[in-house]
């Protein structure tokens, strides 16, 4: 189950999906929303650095290169604080499930391979909820450069970690950026159990093991009723002519 | 500033242990008057030939704007705003306050981290969590915390704006108007100030009387801050 900072449960159950670029941990965390959702479970879906208060912010920051190591950890967790108030944390106490595309691990292993003290961004992001499972897929860091580079012209500032100047080339320097998170990861698959799943093997197979770990903890998620409309039209031989009038339609999902 | 002394874990990157300028802090609540005698400051100290550099909450070039237009919503979080006003203040300190200690300045900053844990205690914001995240914050120089009661802040207050939705408390407070939210919210900011007093160590200042009066009183506490600066070229000797 989810909990609360302080050990306190919380009804809903939180998945989250952890991974350097080019893991395949996004597409895995897709496949498992639409099987979650053709269960007819009430899904909410969250994103790393999607928060439309704090976004304009973060875009301002990355345009102008105004971001340090301290600032651009704490405007990410700025980020991620706005989603966890409003969107995970309201889902989770009424018993959904929600998955998020990464979650604090990936401030801890950027934000520490920026040089801020790692015990300083745990307690910046103290507040967070512990998920029900954290999947880290692991990939070998030569493959997912392949994944990532290949027919990309050009990379991001601070996505290369041009910031930190290892390199002025920006392809050496996400090499070696990617390299130092990917040790960060590693060394937090124990402190935080995180479960390790090989991404280099074949698509399918990894969603069966997600499933696999997902599958125990779904006794009393909370289900919605999809489309529920259906069995009255057809109970009382209805077209549905008004559903249409207000954007319900038999082809939305 | 003779030390460089963080409250907590600091920043990464600062590699120096002395910083020859001065960092200098107004606090106190809304209306208490920090606008006015930070400015009257500013350009007493430029007067006596000092460089001087002023900054306050929400002036940074990286979040200022983002959290105004994020207040005007009235839809933030308090963990959310918290790491707003961090992140505003980090990007202050560092591409502002640091540099210009570097170069001797004297930094006189209205409102530090005080105001932010004070606001943010009265919400119910965990005080440790606050203390760590804040830990990257120099101690300054000197604090000087101006102190008035209620009574003389509340015709201040309505002189200048009225009663703003934040500093009443409309947010959270659950009182029947804006008046009575605002004298409830006060209060409660003001104890949380007191309480910080001592564990900061802030100079308290009695800010019920004249403007004239705590401007005095600022400048004598200032020049005890300052005296041992190195005094610059053209007015050597009219100091004093």
């Amino acid at each position: 189950m989810a909990k609360l900072a302080d050990g306190c449960p919380l009804p809903g159950k939180l998945f989250i999906v952890e991974g350097i670029d080019g893991s395949g941990k996004s597409t895995q965390l897709d496949m498992l929303r639409k099987w979650l959702i053709g269960q007819g479970y009430c899904v909410a879906f969250s994103e790393w650095n999607s928060s439309p208060i704090v976004r304009n912010t973060t875009k301002r920051g990355k345009k102008r290169r105004l971001l340090t190591p301290t600032s651009f950890c704490l405007i990410h967790a700025a980020d991620f604080a706005d989603r966890m108030e409003r969107q995970m944390l309201p889902a989770l106490k009424a018993g959904a499930i929600v998955l998020a595309d990464r979650y604090v691990y990936t401030a801890f292993a950027r934000d520490a391979a920026r040089g801020v003290h790692p015990e300083w961004v745990r307690q910046v992001y103290g507040f967070a909820i512990q998920p029900t499972v954290a999947f880290y897929f692991r990939v070998p860091l030569e493959e997912s450069l392949k994944r990532i580079l290949e027919g990309r012209p050009k990379l991001k500032y601070y996505e290369a970690g041009l910031d930190l100047g290892l390199s002025d080339d920006p392809y050496k320097s996400f090499k070696q950026f990617q390299s130092s998170i990917v040790n960060q990861y590693e060394q937090m698959v124990e402190e935080f159990g995180l479960k390790v799943i090989d991404a280099s093997l074949p698509l399918l197979e990894q969603h069966d093991q997600v499933r696999a770990i997902v599958e125990p903890h779904l006794d009393d998620a909370l289900h919605a009723e999809r489309r529920g409309w259906r069995e009255v039209l057809a109970a009382e031989r209805l077209e549905g002519r008004y559903l249409d009038e207000i954007g319900i339609s038999g082809d939305l999902p | 500033m003779t030390e460089v002394q963080f409250y907590g874990h600091g920043l990464p990157g600062l590699k120096k242990k002395r910083l020859p300028g001065r960092l200098i802090v107004l606090e106190g609540t809304d209306g208490v008057g920090r606008s006015t005698q930070s400015a009257l400051l500013r350009e007493w100290l430029e007067a006596e030939g000092y460089a001087v550099a002023a900054t306050g909450l929400k002036r940074g070039s990286l979040a200022g704007k983002g959290i105004k237009a994020a207040m005007s919503g009235h839809t933030l979080g308090n963990i959310t705003l918290n790491l707003l006003y961090a992140t505003d203040f980090v990007d202050r300190l560092e591409r502002l306050i640091i540099p210009a200690l570097r170069a001797s300045f004297v930094v006189l900053t209205d409102r530090y981290i005080y105001s932010i844990i004070a606001r943010a205690q009265v919400r119910g914001v965990d005080p440790a969590w606050l203390r760590d995240v804040f830990g990257f914050a120099l101690v300054p120089d000197a604090v000087f915390y101006l102190h008035a009661d209620l009574t003389h802040l509340i015709p201040r207050v309505l002189n200048a704006r009225g009663f703003d939705y934040w500093e009443s408390g409309v947010d959270f407070l659950r009182a029947p108007d804006r008046y009575e939210s605002f004298v409830e919210y006060q209060t409660q900011i003001l104890a949380q100030f007191d309480a910080m007093a001592n564990e900061f160590g802030f100079v308290t200042v009695d800010a019920n009387g004249s403007i004239r009066e705590v401007f005095e009183t600022l400048q004598a506490g200032i020049r005890d801050v300052i005296q041992d600066m190195k005094p610059p070229k053209h007015v050597k000797g009219k100091d004093k």
